[in-house]
């Protein structure tokens, strides 16, 4: 009996900690590299994997480079190109960090809470830490996240005329969204 | 009596062939800054193909896969597994392998996201999209699909 009621609180344990781990497949990132000369450099990726886990206080998400979904097919193509990201050979962006103040959130209570994110950013197989403000939204259940920041594309070698030339922002905005339930 | 002054013909050629190169660049520019992606529904698939043998034809080697089905319009039969909002007005159209819980997902056109809004888990469809290729998710331990620019196939071919 002894046996069976330790057993039930271990898997009672272990499942409470995986929940704390929380994951989805359709957060998205929005990318711009628009300028005043040139507002087609832009684009959506729905599907972006992320993942929350609130008990360690980690954030992470990976991109498919291929799945930014340009309105324009010539700037996709050179957005995908070996002098840009190379997603033949650099699939996809990662991110992996850690929420700074995590003790300040918390995912049982309903809420906004503003915070920061510092991590590793991996773009074209170059990583380079960054650190950005991040809203964490708690509301029945659903934990809500999103950030913005930037990073100098110089960063991750990727050079070139347009960019040079000011036709594609040197430092692009980032927008991470994504909805844990 | 003053000699008439005689035109240089090269001068009005020279003239002419600047005049044209620079309504060329124009119109290139034209065409490249005002193209857009045709909508998919439009577009002939390279490859029709059931879901759970497409997931795992990438599962078993996705190097042959992608070269294969990368950048290709493709499209894709089978029965809705999941059915994710991705933001307040579009959602995403996924089939599992529920052996390996690797995935492919549709991110849809924007003509399209209406009709994405209709479906549900269970429904039998077909869509077709442009296949981004199948990468292994280290955050999630499986192989995923990624698909953009998707629509409802109407046609069914």
């Amino acid at each position: 009996m002894k046996k069976t009621i330790l057993a039930l609180a271990l898997v009672a344990i272990t499942g409470s900690l995986f929940a704390q781990k929380k994951t989805t497949t359709s957060a998205t990132v929005a990318f711009d590299a628009s300028t005043a000369i040139d507002a087609l450099p832009k684009a959506e990726n729905k599907t972006v994997v992320a993942a929350l886990d609130a008990k360690a206080g980690t954030v992470a998400f990976e991109a498919t480079v291929k799945n930014f979904a340009f309105t324009n097919p010539t700037i996709q193509e050179h957005f995908n190109g070996e002098k840009w990201l190379n997603s033949d050979k650099f699939p996809t962006f990662t991110f992996k960090g850690n929420i700074l103040d995590a003790s300040k959130v918390n995912f049982a209570k309903d809420g906004t809470y503003n915070t920061n994110v510092e991590g590793t950013l991996s773009v074209k197989g170059v990583e380079q830490k960054v650190k950005a403000p991040a809203t964490i939204v708690v509301k029945s259940g659903v934990v809500t996240a999103t950030s913005n920041f930037s990073f100098k594309l110089a960063d991750f070698g990727i050079t070139g005329a347009p960019i040079d030339g000011g036709k594609v922002a040197k430092e692009p905005k980032v927008t991470v969204s994504a909805e844990f339930k | 009596m003053i000699p008439l002054k005689k035109k240089n013909p090269w001068k009005k050629r020279i003239l002419l062939t600047v005049l044209a190169l620079i309504l060329i660049g124009a119109g290139i520019y034209w065409y490249v800054a005002t193209e857009k992606f045709a909508d998919t529904n439009d577009r002939e698939a390279a490859y029709t193909v059931n879901a759970l043998d497409f997931i795992r034809e990438f599962h078993d080697n996705d190097s042959a896969a992608n070269a294969k089905y990368r950048d290709k319009i493709i499209t894709v039969n089978g029965t809705i597994s999941a059915i994710e909002p991705a933001d307040s007005s579009t959602v995403n159209v996924k089939f599992i392998d529920t052996t390996t819980s690797s995935y492919v997902i549709f991110a849809f056109q924007e003509q399209h996201a209406a009709e994405a809004q209709t479906l549900k888990e269970g429904d039998v469809v077909s869509i077709k999209g442009s296949c981004s290729g199948g990468t292994f998710s280290e955050i999630l331990g499986v192989e995923k699909i990624d698909f953009k620019r998707s629509a409802l196939n109407k046609d069914k071919k």
